[in-house]
């Protein structure tokens, strides 16, 4: 299976080729393909099972893949341990040394690696500053904070200059607030220094923020590679509308198809769309995908505007949630089908309760037209 | 009625009578004494033997009258004169010493990789056979044990027969001290695992594959990561073998068939063969004292390992 790159090869800094991975009678990865160019920040996006975590064990070279090779710098590395790999990973739960001091830790990779014992302290010295723990050094572990501990993992996967970083979710432990100041922290660091990444997440929020670029998996399976924004504009599949995002999903049949323009019928009404499988065509079974932010909400048809789809509904549950509020919205004229509707304006727009009439509109691009 | 009952079982009513019972012998007012309550009969098995100390420590000070038999009544330090003069007895500390570090050198280096393939085995089929072998030679004891290595290691027991085989002449294989050696580190090394196995588990495999991904081999992950997290646990497990096989009593006596005597023969040879309780209570004595010292070191070096529940460790 070859991947079409515009990237010259030598500008590629990890290359996954036909990656399989089977435990026992469980594909835990399958066929994954893929290139990274130098210095990009790329997330594994995916739920747990997804196999996105053992694909990040075989490009760090825990596990070999069982079908398939992987190449760094453009040499194959299946027959490399993880220690003869120039690959600095934080792991999920940090793996820091408790019997060292956060300079030791950092240290650590430097003195495996037999670098010049002179240069080491300044080296440990200017990483632990890069990562804004200068000063910091002699404190045990357990005498850090969970955001220094994040710090001082990172400073010692990237002492060594490492040709790639993995992160195995390592901020998945931590509270909202810290885990999202880590998030942009890891963006910096990661532009400052140039070095290549890939993240391994379930969470959506951080995959958009951080990334250059997002791969989604779902069964083993890479389901799509893109830019943050074109993975959340145009998913490539159901699952992907389903995973990024909070979407509405209305089942039906393709009516007609001109072009990407697809109406699809669906409780006796005509709703107009835009298909996103080429071989979706007249009469297959379809879903069409519509985000919650991208319905607007209105007392009556009138306040909507020219927007091309328009239901009636009954609002079933109104849920504030500070800077918006999320309606759930029953529409018998969808088969009696929930709505999910984000309203992102609670302060001069009107507030709805449970049992008030509504009317739902959206345009027709905003609906994606999935094969079943 | 019948509903009532229903609604309040029979062995409720029983917990609640039993409850009463128990708040009539012991009222709420004496709830903080309870815990104190309950460490009574540690306290009384101790104390007993404190008191044991203290008469045998009034033994070694009398020496026994050869003529009549009988201990002498006036308080003398020759039995300690004795002990440390006679190269008899030097002899056999000496070796029971030395024997007791080898024996716990030997034992954790063989124990180390037990216990650390036990924990680490993503089979659990290996972890279940590993520790069935590992409870195994309890079950048997240690003098059945002993006996099963004479006929094993006997002039005409199995090892023999299939050196012969070979055409190797038969070989003196009991009654020296490798044998007890050999005996002890078999005796010992199910102690040193189970030990072992607790501080290995605190040790998450994280860390084994971040040191690998940081560019150590497995080599310096051990010397670096692995070795230095399980000191509690080789400490540990280091005590406990050295002060039993110090003090091991069957294993020298079967194993060593009268030759290779440990400081418990010896004290076992003053109480019933020479009948002389001054020189058993004082060699006694001494080694307890010499275990203490030996003890107190280790917990001074290195610290109380696995031993002390400080709960320090995570």
């Amino acid at each position: 299976m070859a991947v079409a790159s515009a990237e010259p090869r030598d500008s590629i800094a990890v290359s996954v080729r036909d990656v399989g991975m089977v435990f026992g009678d469980v594909h835990a990865v399958r066929n994954a393909s893929f290139d990274l160019p130098k210095g990009k920040f790329l997330t594994i996006l995916g739920p747990s099972g997804s196999g996105k975590t053992t694909l990040l064990r075989m490009i760090a070279g825990f596990d070999a893949p069982t079908s398939g090779e992987i190449y760094i710098n453009d040499r194959p590395v299946s027959a490399v341990p993880p220690h003869r790999r120039a690959i600095g990973m934080v792991f999920q739960k940090l793996a820091l040394f408790p019997h060292m001091t956060a300079a030791e830790n950092v240290a650590f990779p430097l003195k495996m690696r037999r670098h010049d014992a002179r240069a080491i302290p300044g080296k440990v010295e200017r990483y632990l500053h890069l990562v804004r723990l200068g000063g910091y050094g002699g404190r045990r572990i357990n005498e850090l904070s969970g955001g220094q501990q994040q710090r001082v993992a990172i400073a010692r996967a990237l002492v060594f200059e490492p040709d790639l970083l993995l992160l195995d979710e390592p901020l998945a432990a931590l509270d909202r607030k810290l885990r999202e100041e880590m998030q942009l922290e890891f963006r910096r660091i990661q532009k400052e220094l140039g070095v290549t990444t890939i993240n391994v997440t379930h969470d959506q929020r951080e995959a958009l923020v951080v990334s250059d670029e997002v791969i989604v998996m779902e069964g083993g399976l890479i389901q799509q590679k893109a830019e943050p924004v074109h993975a959340y504009r145009a998913p490539a599949n159901a699952f992907v509308a389903n995973f990024i995002g909070v979407t509405n999903f209305i089942e039906g049949i393709v009516a007609t198809r001109d072009g990407a323009s697809v109406s699809v019928s669906a409780h006796g009404r005509t709703l107009p769309g835009v298909a996103v499988e080429e071989t979706l065509a007249a009469g297959d079974a379809c879903a069409g995908a519509v985000r919650a932010e991208q319905i607007r909400l209105a007392p009556h048809a009138e306040a909507l505007g020219n927007l091309e789809t328009l239901v009636e509904g009954t609002v079933a549950d109104a849920i504030f949630e500070g800077e918006r509020i999320v309606y759930e919205v029953r529409v018998p004229g969808l088969g009696g089908q929930l709505v999910r509707v984000f309203d992102h304006d609670p302060v001069n727009h009107l507030q709805f309760s449970p049992g008030d009439s509504v009317c739902l509109g959206w345009n027709a691009r905003d609906m994606h037209v999935f094969k079943k | 009625m019948r509903k009532s009952r229903v609604a309040y079982p029979l062995t409720w009513r029983v917990m609640d009578g039993l409850e009463g019972l128990a708040a009539r012998l012991w009222p709420a007012r004496f709830e903080k004494g309870l815990p104190y309550l309950m460490l009574a009969p540690a306290v009384l098995l101790v104390g007993i033997l404190v008191l044991g100390l203290v008469q045998i420590g009034d033994s070694s000070l009398r020496v026994l009258d050869t003529s009549t038999f009988l201990m002498s009544e006036d308080l003398t330090l020759a039995n300690y004169h004795r002990a440390l003069t006679e190269s008899f007895f030097a002899t056999v500390a000496g070796r029971s010493l030395l024997g007791s570090v080898i024996v716990t050198i030997v034992t954790l280096i063989f124990a180390f990789p037990y216990a650390y393939l036990m924990v680490r085995t993503p089979s659990s089929a290996l972890r279940k056979l590993l520790l069935v072998a590992l409870f195994l030679p309890f079950f048997i004891g240690q003098v059945v044990r002993a006996y099963g290595w004479l006929i094993i290691l006997g002039n005409q027991g199995m090892v023999n027969e299939a050196l012969g085989l070979v055409g190797v002449a038969p070989m003196r294989l009991l009654y020296n001290y490798p044998a007890v050696l050999f005996g002890l580190v078999q005796y010992m090394l199910p102690f040193a695992v189970l030990m072992l196995a607790p501080a290995l588990t605190a040790i998450p495999a994280e860390l084994e594959s971040a040191a690998s991904s940081l560019g150590a081999n497995w080599l310096r992950t051990f010397r670096h990561v692995v070795l230095p997290l399980a000191r509690p646990g080789l400490v540990g497990a280091g005590l406990v073998v050295v002060t039993l096989s110090l003090t091991d009593f069957a294993i020298p006596a079967i194993l060593g068939g009268g030759t290779q005597d440990f400081i418990a023969n010896a004290i076992y040879d003053q109480f019933f063969r020479t009948s002389d309780q001054g020189m058993g209570a004082t060699l006694s004595l001494m080694l307890v004292a010499v275990g203490s010292l030996l003890v107190g070191l280790v917990f001074m070096l290195f610290g109380a390992g696995t031993l002390a529940m400080t709960g320090e460790r995570k």
